[in-house]
């Protein structure tokens, strides 16, 4: 393998671990999101209501940029890559809990009147009955976040993390073969996505067969 | 720690921000209608018979779908300038984005057509009805329903996928930011900003499309009343 593919794989690579790094710390986000959009407190939902409205009204490209310049400002010295992975996180978790949430709607609310009336607690009722079928329901769309992910992740080259794109920048530099190089990066994000996406489609399949759940 | 607002900054770049804005404005409006018009054919040519127009479009498509596209625009602006073709960064621009939309809008649009009754199609066809006349008077209105709030969706999509744009200099709102930061050197302020200025455009949107999605749904209203079938609007028979 040449110098040139070994950085690209290398770079692809990274791009998935970032991005199943992202998808991780965006689940544990959004289960906090989730719960304090159930919270009592009205408070509360305002604050998880406001935060998925702004992430999911303005540009993963302008959170990126807006986590890099803040943190630093408020003392907390990060890395691009640490940065950049917060506001990937803070990204996904709007998305994965607007999923959650989905997920919450479609369990039929005469099991949580049936648990009531059996007077099995609160936090079980959450624990044994409601998360471990979320757990299940969410796995297709999870798929979806994470081709997102994927390709989000290509705008953390503009604050110089070396994933995939960034990579393919550097070899640019050096060969000054643009249209080659973008081509192969193309491919091979197209690979990461498309494998996803053939994925979300055989999970998909599943559900509706009623093997799940 | 340097917790401080610098309002300063943030009067200086409001109105090169606010610049920026119209771009944005005017950018993706270029690239829904661009992306609308030729989306039809193609999400046509997808549900085609022939297999000599659908694989060209499914790899289009999928191509557009399955990779990021700040690299598009990267294959766009620095990749035909290798063969020659060298773009302006503003059409280079409009030009990613639109065939960005025009990927991702026909698939809201397949999805629409595919959710109109079959048939309604093999009725059309017993008629003796044209294909575009069937097309245009008889599935796509059924489809808005469906259609509306999948494009709601696809066009904020495109709004902050444009933000993406300013890496290759086209002079939108994110560019303008870029711009502000080099005289101002205040980011955070900049960028936060910027933001704000997105989630108003983005939710501006979100609101004037809940008035189009309720337009037929009115006229649905006025169907069930009748006792018609509420997936038939009353206007196609004209």
């Amino acid at each position: 393998m040449s110098a040139e593919a070994q950085a690209l794989m290398h770079g692809a690579l990274f791009t998935l671990e970032a991005s199943v790094v992202g998808a991780v710390f965006g689940i544990m986000i959004a289960v906090m999101i989730a719960l304090l959009r159930q919270a009592a407190l009205a408070p509360a939902r305002w604050i998880a209501a406001a935060y998925v409205s702004f992430i999911r009204g303005t540009p993963l490209f302008v959170q990126i940029l807006v986590v890099y310049f803040l943190l630093p400002g408020v003392g907390l010295d990060l890395s691009p890559l640490q940065s950049g992975m917060v506001a990937l996180s803070l990204n996904s978790g709007a998305y994965i809990s607007e999923m959650i949430r989905g997920a919450l709607t479609a369990i039929p609310p005469g099991q949580v009147e049936a648990a009531q009336a059996l007077a099995i607690p609160r936090r079980w009722i959450w624990l044994r009955i409601i998360l471990p079928q979320v757990a299940v329901l969410i796995v297709p769309p999870l798929t979806v976040e994470l081709a997102a992910l994927i390709k989000g992740s290509a705008l953390l080259s503009v604050v110089g993390v070396v994933e995939l794109t960034r990579s393919a920048q550097q070899i640019i530099a050096v060969t000054f073969e643009p249209l080659g190089t973008w081509a192969k990066v193309a491919f091979l994000y197209f690979l990461m996505c498309f494998a996803l996406g053939q994925l979300t489609r055989q999970l998909q399949r599943l559900k509706t067969t009623g093997l799940a759940v | 720690m340097r917790v401080s607002i610098d309002t300063d900054a943030l009067a200086f770049g409001f109105p090169i921000l606010l610049h920026g804005l119209v771009n944005t404005i005017l950018v993706c409006c270029a690239a829904t209608f661009i992306g609308f018009a030729a989306g039809i054919p193609v999400a046509l040519a997808r549900l085609s018979r022939w297999s000599m127009m659908r694989l060209p479009v499914v790899a289009f498509v999928e191509l557009m779908r399955d990779t990021p596209f700040l690299v598009q625009a990267f294959i766009i602006y620095f990749g035909l300038a290798e063969l020659g073709i060298r773009l302006d960064a503003t059409v280079a621009g409009v030009l990613a984005l639109s065939l960005y939309a025009t990927a991702n809008f026909s698939e809201s649009i397949r999805g629409a057509i595919l959710s109109v009754p079959k048939g309604q199609f093999e009725a059309a066809r017993a008629l003796g009805i044209r294909y575009f006349s069937l097309i245009g008077r008889i599935i796509l209105p059924q489809s808005l329903g469906y259609l509306v709030p999948a494009l709601t969706n696809q066009i904020i999509g495109i709004i902050k996928d444009s933000a993406a744009l300013s890496v290759i200099t086209t002079p939108e709102m994110s560019m303008a930011a870029q711009v502000v930061v080099g005289e101002s050197f205040r980011p955070v302020e900049t960028y936060a900003m910027v933001a704000v200025l997105y989630w108003a455009l983005t939710t501006t949107v979100v609101t004037l499309m809940r008035q189009v999605e309720r337009a037929p749904r009115r006229i649905w209203r006025s169907g069930e009343r009748a006792g018609v079938d509420h997936r038939l609007p009353i206007e196609v028979s004209e």
